[in-house]
């Protein structure tokens, strides 16, 4: 029996039918349309999948999406500012090398994001403790961190 | 990976949420953050007919700190908020700590302390500093109350002591002694998303001499069916002088009650080997700290 479920993905509302035994990722990727958001073990350990709700980073292939009803829901478009730019995050990401095939990045950018939100400027202990959750296979977690550095501080400096 | 359909119920009070456990029993699992029972629905380990979301009900989450009373924090509470909280990190150090060091940033923000314990699993890392802490948990009902130790709640793997229509509801946790202090440690094969193959709690108050153990509790995790608490470390140390012969005997004690098995984690023998590491640097951590308050 399917349900009707809202979520305000990205400041824009959707009514979505669902299953309750839908997760947040098919939800968003198939429902919603915004493929942005990975699906990669699907078990809640690679941390591809990771969205905000509430702005708190989660993961959307071992979420049931009945139970964001009336959340607020921030995948990777959603970062990107109004007048279509990167944001000091995702440019960091860009101009830093921090990306090589890509698939982890929206994970990455959404955990960095629930990150720099509770945590303006994070050490590197604390870089390194709260995105553990994030697999990269081409391993290029040293660049990863260092976007995360600069965006910190870019942000830090006023950068939009 | 598809799990098998089921009807979702999200009560917003404890009364609609004890009428519904009550009423579906067996039919309905308890649904909290999620992060074991979805991962046990998608391989299809269980299948139940319902959920009944508790995560809804304000009164079953939250830290309430009174001082000189001690803590109770809401079974729904994230452990994130637990990692987080300065207060939780102030009087009970070991359990943010170990709150902190559960999977990953997400699987923190998502799962919560009820589930965790919950969930029974020998290497969970939160019961080992709880029980450590002298926790006791409040299993709550539409008939009432009931109070217990948190070991006692445990009683096995994934086992515990939640009769049909209870809901784990609170953490009690005493207000620590004055010149007291906890400390938390695992061991895994690496930080992230993995599974302890040992963790260890130890709590110990001190007299006004700074020098004597006035009373000690070591737990270990992952060693047994539950986390088990030392009897012979206290027995070693309560009422002397801490010196490192004795910090030798306590961990050699400890070692002799652990009971631990070989798995795909770890050896029966470096598990062993483990429980004395852990036991030496933690007795001495939390001396040194409770020496500073
Ligand atoms: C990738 C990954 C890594 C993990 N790493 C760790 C780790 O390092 N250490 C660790 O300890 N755990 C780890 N876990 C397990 C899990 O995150 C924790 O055990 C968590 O605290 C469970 O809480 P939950 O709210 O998600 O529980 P749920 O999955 O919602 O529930 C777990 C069980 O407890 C029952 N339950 C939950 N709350 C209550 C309640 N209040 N009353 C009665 N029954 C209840 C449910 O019915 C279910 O059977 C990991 C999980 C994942 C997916």
């Amino acid at each position: 029996m399917k349900q009707l479920i809202s979520l305000e993905i990205n400041g824009h509302e959707y009514d979505v039918p669902v299953s309750p035994r839908d997760v947040l990722a098919d939800v968003i990727r198939k429902k919603v349309g915004l493929t942005g958001t990975k699906k990669g073990c699907g078990m809640g350990d690679c941390g591809a999948c990771t969205v905000l709700v509430e702005d708190k980073p989660v993961l959307s292939c071992i979420t049931l999406a009945i139970t964001c009803n009336g959340k607020k829901v921030t995948t990777v478009e959603g970062l990107t500012l109004p007048d279509g730019q990167l944001n000091p995050l995702q440019a960091a990401f860009v101009n830093h090398g921090a990306i090589q095939c890509g698939f982890c990045t929206p994970g990455m950018l959404m955990s960095a994001s629930g990150l720099l939100k509770r945590t303006p400027k994070p050490t590197l202990y604390d870089i390194k403790h709260e995105m553990s959750g994030n697999i990269c296979r081409c391993t290029g977690f040293k660049r990863i961190i260092g976007a995360i550095e600069l965006a910190s501080e870019a942000m830090s400096k006023g950068v939009k | 990976m598809f799990m098998n359909n089921f009807e979702y119920f999200a009560p917003k009070t404890p009364g609609e949420a004890f009428e519904l456990v009550g009423r579906l029993g067996k039919k309905a699992k308890i649904l909290a953050g999620g992060t074991d029972l979805v991962i046990l629905m998608k391989d299809k380990i269980v299948s139940p007919e319902c959920l009944i979301d508790i995560t809804n009900i304000e009164e079953f989450e939250g830290i309430k700190y009174e001082p000189g009373k001690g803590m109770v924090i809401g079974a729904t509470t994230k452990n994130s908020e637990v990692q987080y909280s300065e207060i939780v990190k102030e009087k009970y150090y070991a359990l943010a700590y170990a709150a902190g060091e559960i999977g990953s940033s997400q699987v923190r923000h998502m799962g919560t302390i009820g589930g965790n314990s919950c969930n029974a699993s020998p290497s969970g890392e939160t019961p080992t500093p709880l029980v450590a802490l002298g926790a006791k948990v409040i299993v709550s009902s539409a008939a009432g109350d009931r109070e217990m130790p948190l070991e006692d709640f445990i009683t096995g793997v994934r086992r515990i002591d939640l009769k049909e229509g209870e809901i784990l509801t609170k953490f009690v946790l005493p207000e620590p002694a004055p010149k007291s202090a906890s400390r938390y440690a695992y061991m895994g094969a690496r930080d992230a998303n993995e599974i302890d193959c040992v963790n260890m709690a130890v709590n110990i108050e001190l007299e006004a001499d700074n020098q004597t153990v006035k009373s000690v509790r070591l737990v270990m995790g992952s060693v047994f069916v539950r986390p088990l608490v030392s009897a012979a470390v206290p027995a070693l140390l309560n009422g002397k002088k801490f010196s490192d012969e004795l910090v030798e005997k306590a961990a050699e004690a400890a070692q002799g009650e652990a009971k631990p098995i070989t798995d795909i984690r770890a050896s029966e023998e470096y598990r062993h080997t483990i429980v004395g590491v852990l036991a030496r640097r933690l007795l001495k951590e939390a001396f040194a700290a409770a020496q500073e308050v």
